[in-house]
């Protein structure tokens, strides 16, 4: 692992790893320039700004560039990565700032860090602060808790949608459908009038319309509306195409069979994203779903299931993830409450493969639609987690055009970091895309 | 009987008609055929074994069941 190197400070030299010393960081003088993807031909750009004498990483064939073989050249240029590092005077960095006007082929030109390898110095300052956040973490846990951000329902907005920053967003989901494969959909219900819903059943003698409540609560969390008829905004992808499928009957139950045809269903319908909020407490994972989730992935579709709900943290039992979410193809989304800590019923990643929790959402008294004449409730559960998660993938969906392995990356890699254990939230809360 | 998922083997996903007659004639009483690659019905326990000899069948699994908890209840 290598870090920035730190400038010395008052006299203190940087391998005592001071915090005191963190400020500006120690630079060799050289710059490196970031071009445009779709930009001209860096040599070219550099010429432009008075720097004639570029080396290539094409020059260097098989082997790795070496810049001190460069270094007589003023820059050298890495083809594959569009970056350069330049020995350039004042005049040819502003020259090459400015460069293309409204459509900048430098993307931006900063100054060359050094790097180095993490002394034993850092190891044991790492490990002193190790301890010191273990022993915080036993000692006060009241107070570690206090000083995290808390969320609340406002006026405007339900916490979930402040918290993963939904509410900031500038996409809708507009173009993207999503399906929610759950006890189907209340057709009835005021804020999804004129929104694109085409509902199907897969439940034998019922039909699509929600005998239970916890699909339209579901869809309403991943598709409500920007502006609900009243009360604050729950709803994450308010653009998206809605695909409320019943797979669960008005009991509560379901089948894989049910469960089966209606991921078909949805990925028969290019379906970007797919919800599913229930989960049968087997550790092993179910081999049919092993076989749909890699499908639908292989066809741009991402399937986003709940974690389960059968930990019971206080009793010391952290409960497992289930199928489908063990599936190594289908993400598994975790719980959290508004001080992003782990609820009591959210359950923990499995030591095999699939079993991990991949990502965690709001999922502790979300408030969302509920059938007519309700109309809205606040419950909790990874029920409730998995489809923020899937209102911020139809999100990223649009903004980005990713689908399948490539949006289940973005959402990982985008989603906010917490002092939670990875083995219960995974890399994180599910952040919008802003 | 029991109920089963029948995972059909990638590369006969074209075939997949001619995997659920095959099935068929082996005493499953099939339900539906999905074009994504899974089969479901339900089997006796005696030609259940039979199935996974089925040329196209990657796995035969019994159907789990899902439940959900009460419309009433605080935690989903």
């Amino acid at each position: 692992m290598i870090e920035p190197d730190l400038p010395a400070s008052a006299g203190i030299p940087p391998e005592a790893g001071s915090p005191a010393g963190r400020g500006a960081a120690v630079t060799t003088g050289r710059y490196i320039v970031v071009f445009a993807e779709d930009g001209y031909e860096p040599a070219s750009v550099l010429g432009s700004a008075g720097l004639s004498n570029v080396a290539s990483s094409r020059d260097f064939q098989d082997r790795a560039v070496d810049i001190t073989d460069a270094s007589g050249a003023d820059a050298t240029v890495f083809e594959t990565l569009g970056i350069a590092v330049v020995s350039a005077s004042q005049e040819q960095l502003s020259a090459l700032q400015g460069t293309g006007g409204p459509h900048p082929v430098v993307l931006s030109v900063s100054p060359e860090l050094v790097h180095h390898v993490l002394g034993p110095a850092e190891y044991v300052r790492g490990y002193r602060d190790g301890v010191a956040d273990l022993s915080a973490r036993l000692d006060g846990g009241a107070a570690a808790a206090a000083a995290a951000p808390a969320f609340e329902d406002s006026n405007q907005s339900t916490w979930g949608l402040q918290a993963t920053r939904a509410v900031q967003s500038a996409v809708s989901g507009h173009g993207v459908k999503v399906a929610i494969l759950d006890t189907g959909f209340d057709a009835a219900h005021p804020d999804f009038a004129g929104r694109s819903i085409t509902t199907q059943s897969f439940v034998q003698g019922e039909s699509a319309q929600d005998g239970h409540g916890h699909g339209t609560h579901c869809t309403g969390t991943a598709c409500g509306p920007r502006l609900p008829s009243t009360g604050p905004r729950y709803g994450i992808a308010y653009g998206a195409d809605i695909f409320a499928g019943k797979v669960l009957s008005n009991a509560g139950s379901g089948t894989d069979a049910a469960i089966l045809a209606g991921i078909d269903w949805a990925v028969a319908n290019g379906c970007a994203v797919v919800s599913m909020s229930f989960g049968a407490n087997l550790a092993q994972a179910h081999p049919p779903y092993t076989a749909a989730g890699q499908r639908a992935l292989d066809r741009g579709v991402l399937l986003i299931a709940a974690a389960g709900n059968n930990a019971q943290r206080p009793q010391g039992n952290f409960g497992f993830v289930g199928v489908p979410a063990n599936s190594p193809y289908i993400m598994a989304v975790g719980a959290l409450d508004q001080q992003l800590a782990v609820p009591y019923f959210s359950a923990r990643s499995l030591p095999g493969r699939g079993g991990q929790v991949d990502v965690a959402g709001p999922g502790w008294q979300v408030y969302s639609s509920w059938p007519m004449p309700g109309r809205y409730r606040s419950i909790s559960g990874t029920s409730m987690a998995a489809p923020h998660a899937a209102g911020v993938a139809a999100l990223w969906a649009e903004a980005t055009g990713f689908r399948g392995r490539e949006l289940w990356s973005v959402l990982a890699q985008e989603s906010d970091r917490l002092l939670a254990a990875s083995a219960d939230v995974g890399s994180g809360l599910v952040i919008a895309p802003q | 009987m029991v109920n089963i998922s029948v995972t059909v083997e990638q590369d006969h996903l074209s075939m997949i008609g001619d995997v659920a007659e095959a099935l068929r004639a082996r005493g499953m009483q099939v339900t539906q055929v999905l074009q994504s690659g899974f089969i479901t019905g339900s089997v006796s326990e005696d030609c259940r074994q039979a199935l996974a000899a089925v040329s196209g069948v990657q796995t035969v699994d019994e159907q789990l069941q899902f439940q959900l908890p009460p419309p009433q209840e605080e935690v989903q």
